[in-house]
Parts: C-alpha cells; structure tokens; sequence
C-alpha cells in the first residue's frame, strides 16, 4: 500500500502541476489579449466621458471618429490621397484631422445647441454618427481592407516576449504602452495645467465657471478635440492590431465603448478605465473558456449584471 | 469601377440592340457587379461573354444570336429581390443565370419560382436551394457535399485525427461546419473544438488562443476570405503552426497575397491542370481573350451559359418546356458535357460534380498533389 501510494501521488502531482502550466499559459494569454482590447475600449470610454463631464452630452459619433481615425491614418500611409506618408507624419496627420473634427462638430452642430433640451443634443450625435459612417463609405467604399503589415513597420508583429506557448506581439506591449501613457498624459493635463483646472471647474458646474472667468465655449471645444483624439488613436491602433479597417469598425467599437462608459460612471475617468477593462477582458476570457457563439453577449451581460448592482456605474457619482 | 463601366455600357446597349435585331436571344445573368463582393462577378461577366461569342460565332441558337444581359445583385437580397421580379415579370426572359451568393439565390428563388421561371445558379452552395424549388437548378455541388467531402479529405488523404473549427456566423458558414461535424463523427475524426466568428469582428486572438493550446492537427476555416485571412496571420503572430483550410468561400485571390497563407488548403470546384482537353481547350480561349486566368466563377458561368442555351435550343422559347429539358437531364448518360464534367440533376435540381483541392504555395494556387474523388 504504502509503496504504491506514493509515485500515485507524484504521477498526481506532476499531471496537475502541468495542467496548470498549461493552463496558466492560456490565461496569460487571454489576460494579454483582454488587456488589449481593454485599452482600446478604455481610449474610447474616455472620450465618451470627457465629453459627458463638460457638455453633459452622450456623443454616439465617436465610433465615427475612431472609423475615421483609422481611415484617414492608412489613406495617408498608402497614398489614397495622393501623397505617401511615413509611419510618424501620418500618425500626426490622422490625429490631428481627428481633433480637428472634433472641433468642428462642437462648434457646428452642438454649440448651438447647448441650451437646448438634452435630447437634441443627443439626437443630433445619433445624426451625425450616421452622417459620417456614409461619409466614410462615400469615400472609401464598403469593402473591408485588409493589409498584410506592409504599411506598418515589420517589428511591430514581431514577439516582444516569447516564452512556453506565451506570445506576446511588438504590437500589443505598444497599445498597452500607448494607452498607460495617454492615460498619464490626460492626468497630467487635467490636473496640473490651467485648461486642466479649466474643464474640472466646467464639468463641476459651468455657471459658476463662467462666472469666474472660465471661457467654457473654449474649454468644451478643447474637451471635444481631446476627445476627438482619443477615439482617433484608437481606431488607429485597432486598425493596425487587426490589419483590416471596414466602415462598420466604428459602430461596434461606439458602442462597446459607451457600454464601458457606462459601466464605470458616465462622467468619470478612472470609471471609463476601469469599464474599459472589464469589456476588454471578459471579451477575452469569454472567447477564450466559453464556447462561442455566446461570448459575444457575455460582455453586456456583465454590464447588465454590474449595472444592477450599482446603477451609477462602478465609479460612479451619486445623483 | 474602371471595370464595370463596359458591363454598364453593355446593360444600356441591350435593349436598342435586342430592339434592333428583333430576333436576338436574351439570357439574363444576374451576379453582384459592384459592392463588397464584386470580385466574385468578374469572372461570371468574362464567363459569360466568352460562352456568348463563341455561341454566337458558330450560328447562336437555332440561327438567333445570344445576347447576354447583366444584372447586378449585389449580392444583397433586397437587389436580388428586385431583379427577379423584373426578369420574372418579361415575357422575353425564358432562363435565368444566376444568382451568385446563395442569400441572394434565395431571396429571388420564391420569384421565379411563382413565375415558373427556370434559373441555373453557377456558384450558390446552400442546401436551401435544391429544396426549396424543382426549377432551380445549379451546376455547382452544395455545401452539404463539401463540407462531407474536407471530412473525408483531411481524414484520408491528409491523416488529421484532431481538427478544430472557426465558422463564419451566417448561413454559409453554419452549413459547412454542420456537415464537416457530421461527416467527422462518422470517420472518427476528433472535432476538438468549435468556435464562431460574428460578422463584423476582426481581432481573433482569443478564439486562437484557445485553440492553440489544444493543439489541434489542422483548424478549419468554415467562412469567406476576408475573415479567413486575418485569422491566418493572427494564428501566425501567436506561434501557431498547424495547417488551416476551408471551401470555395476562401478560394480568392485575397489569400494569395497574405505570405501567412502559406500551405492553406481550399476546395474549388475547377482546377486548370486537372480535367481534359475540354478544361485546357477553355483555359487556353480564356487567356487569350481577356489576358486573365480563369477562376471557378468563369468555369460554372460559362458552363450554365452554354447549358442554357442549349435548352433554348432543345426545348425552345418557352418556360415551361425548359425547365422539362433540363429536369430530364437526369443521368450521366444523359447529361450537358460541360468543361468541368457532365452537368445532370437529381430530383432537387442539385448536381454530383468532382471536388477538387488546391493549396497556397509561394503566392499562387496549386493542384494539391493528394486529390481524393467520390
């Protein structure tokens, strides 16, 4: 008995130990993969928010910006518009058209309607958001287009970190890179500049900004072009992680993007974050240990399953 | 579009032509000629044309020249839709040709088939359509046969034991996973696991992720080949090594320009170095006139354009008639030689053609070396 019972034990023992190395692996994995994803509908959760704090406006054409960020990013890299751009000029060039439509909207459609009931507003976004997917498909067609890294540099598919069955892409250190540092960037600015001090003053409460001198019609459309920005990069990061752009990318990524919005706390930073991560991460763990085709649900699931718990989102303000 | 312009010209020169002739022979050929899957149309309208020149250089039909008449689908049910009800609805319409993607063969098929209307579908695979209607006919297999058939193929020809899948979440797809499922089970080939992807989705990391850590022999690719190809390259960026293949929807040019789709093996319904002097005879007629090789689409096209005629010939200008005809061709004795093989039915208007395989080697498709015939 007792002889047997211990190399039963070791056989035991090892077959767990490798089941779990096996396994640890593909979580790593998924964890990479989700961390991702995660930062990208971060990057759009935050526009979503930014704007929300100071024009108490849902803008549903953020999908758009993220769909033109990446349009006008690869146009720009593979001559569409007539001119070759490298790697640095056309990432410049697409984030600025970007905040440059994001002021554009502002000034056009939603200053005019600052005192209007909230629903214009709202539906004016839903307008436009339909406006510029036509737009896009005016412009670059309805096929989907997909490269084969050509236009990006070679390293970025390359591994970064190749150990066990764990792969983890050039690419995928950068967007996470990308995304921390956007995030320390913004902190930075709305803590620590004037215009920073600006937008916390607008978004507590625009009157009493305005009465102290605050120019919030600046502040809003500065707000709108940061915004603007954000969705853009991530559209273009998106555009480049999956090597295919189609001018429906801007829609599921809208909305995916509000919904981690939400989740946190419209309104809030730290929230949209956070919401971001989660919708990244259980999209992931979701494709990954549950069969298909339900994962694609298992996302608003969650949400619905937070937002229960805690109507007001995670990180959210009391009403 | 540079490309479309002489079909448009074409589709506006009809109707003075057709009125100037007086006796011309319309045959309608119905294919999506701009939209996201317009590529598929190009080698139906070549198809098309060439099979109409050489009709009408050796006396048309009974002494009546052909005239081809395009119509653009889309591949969009709505268009296709209401296309069919206008060929329906012309007295001078006695065959369709067409349609090319099967959601757009099954939105007109209720049309024609209320109108009695024949149609000959080079190119749609869905089960669906043999079913639904007696008087549609297609000289393509459908997918139920295909899909039985890679079962059958990775299972004897390549020795797979364990094969994972990744379908496209639409009717194509889900026809071709059920039946490479089923035909799987009975060979005792391992489905080690089965994954979708939703329509719009371009980031597969997670569903690959998963399969790599299963390690499956080959992963099957049950979709068209925009998906596909990401998927590829993304399975490359994660260290996968495994063989990846798929049917018709994949066989694209799209592939050929991916360097991950290296060794991706597909199932193409004509091959150019396979077959007879017939297959040669045409793929040299073809070069020569439009300077391209020819794909599937113009093989089938050329082959329901020829059959067509030849039961306008047989059976004459009337519907009803035609549809006779070709029902009765119901053996392969009695069968329309096409270049692909001879063209018969049975009882659903569904058609036992060879499967061929072909696979991805430097940038360019090649016979696989294995064939396996029913």
């Amino acid at each position: 008995m007792g002889k047997c019972r211990r190399p039963a034990a070791t056989v035991v023992f090892h077959s767990m130990l490798h089941a779990l190395l096996a396994s640890s692996t593909l979580f790593l994995q998924q964890l990479i993969n989700g961390a991702v994803l995660g930062g990208l509908y971060a990057l759009i959760a935050l526009a979503y928010s930014l704007v929300y704090g100071v024009a108490r406006l849902v803008n549903f054409a953020h999908g758009e910006i993220y769909l033109f960020g990446a349009f006008i990013f690869l146009s720009l890299l593979s001559g569409f518009f007539g001119v070759v751009l490298s790697f640095g000029p056309a990432l410049l060039g697409a984030v600025a058209f970007c905040a440059l439509l994001g002021v554009l909207l502002d000034k056009v459609f939603f200053r005019p309607l600052r005192r209007a009931p909230a629903l214009a507003g709202l539906m004016t976004t839903i307008g436009l958001s339909v406006i510029l997917q036509n737009l896009a498909l005016l412009i670059w067609g309805s096929r989907s287009r997909i490269f084969f890294g050509a236009l990006v540099p070679a390293f970025f598919a390359r591994p970064a970190l190749q150990s066990g069955g764990l792969v983890v892409s050039w690419f995928q250190v950068i967007i996470i890179a990308a995304t921390a540092g956007t995030l320390a960037g913004l902190q930075l600015l709305l803590y620590r500049t004037r215009f920073g001090r600006a937008v916390r003053a607008v978004s507590q409460d625009r009157t009493a900004a305005a009465l102290v001198g605050v120019n919030v019609d600046r502040v809003v459309s500065g707000v709108f072009a940061i915004a603007a920005i954000l969705a853009g990069l991530a559209g273009i990061m998106a555009g480049c992680y999956c090597s295919a752009i189609s001018p429906a990318m801007g829609y599921t990524a809208g909305i995916k993007g509000f919904s981690a919005a939400v989740v946190g706390g419209l309104g809030s930073l730290p929230g949209a974050v956070l919401g971001g991560g989660i919708c990244g991460l259980v999209e992931a763990f979701g494709a990954g240990y549950i069969s298909s085709p339900y994962h694609e649900g298992l996302v608003f699931v969650t949400m619905i399953v937070i937002l229960l718990l805690k109507p007001g989102g995670l990180a959210g303000r009391k009403s | 579009m540079k490309k479309f312009f002489p079909v448009l010209f074409l589709l506006l020169l009809f109707p003075v032509a057709a009125a100037g002739a007086g006796k011309t022979i319309g045959i309608p050929v119905v294919a999506p000629l701009s939209g996201p899957l317009a590529s598929f149309g190009q080698g139906v309208v070549n198809g098309a044309r060439l099979k109409a020149e050489e009709l009408n250089t050796n006396g048309g039909i009974n002494g009546r020249p052909v005239a081809i008449r395009f119509e653009d689908d889309r591949c969009d049910p709505q268009t296709a839709a209401a296309v069919a009800v206008r060929l329906a609805s012309d007295p001078d319409v006695f065959i369709v040709v067409g349609h090319v993607c099967s959601s757009a063969t099954l939105a007109a098929l209720p049309i024609y088939r209320a109108a009695g209307l024949p149609a000959i579908t080079p190119a749609s695979t869905n089960p669906a359509v043999g079913r639904l209607s007696a008087i549609y006919f297609r000289n393509v297999y459908q997918d139920e046969f295909q899909g039985a058939f890679l079962a059958r193929y990775v299972s004897r020809a390549r020795h797979y034991k364990r094969v994972a899948i990744l379908f496209a979440a639409n009717d194509y797809g889900l026809g071709l996973k059920d039946a490479f499922a089923a035909a799987a089970r009975r060979l005792g080939l391992q489905i080690v696991d089965c994954e979708s992807c939703p329509a719009e989705r371009t980031d597969f990391r997670a569903q690959l992720a998963k399969i790599r850590d299963l390690n499956p022999d080959a992963v099957f690719l049950a979709g068209y080949a925009p998906q596909a190809s990401l998927i590829v390259s993304q399975a490359r960026g994660l260290g996968m090594k495994c063989v990846f293949f798929g049917a018709d929807g994949l066989d694209d040019a799209l592939m050929l320009k991916n360097p991950d789709a290296e060794g991706l093996f597909v199932t193409t319904p004509f091959l150019a170095d396979r077959g007879g002097a017939m297959v040669r005879d045409f793929v040299e007629r073809y070069r020569r006139r439009f300077g391209l090789e020819p794909d599937w689409f113009a093989a089938n096209t050329y082959d329901a354009v020829g059959l067509a005629a030849a039961a306008l010939a047989r059976a004459g200008c009337d519907r009803g008639k035609v549809s006779a005809w070709l029902a009765a061709l119901d053996s392969p004795g009695n069968a329309y030689q096409g270049i692909a093989g001879p063209i018969y039915f049975d009882a659903h208007g569904d058609c036992l053609k060879p499967i061929f395989v072909k696979l991805v080697r430097h940038g360019r498709w090649v016979s696989a070396a294995d064939q396996l015939q029913p």
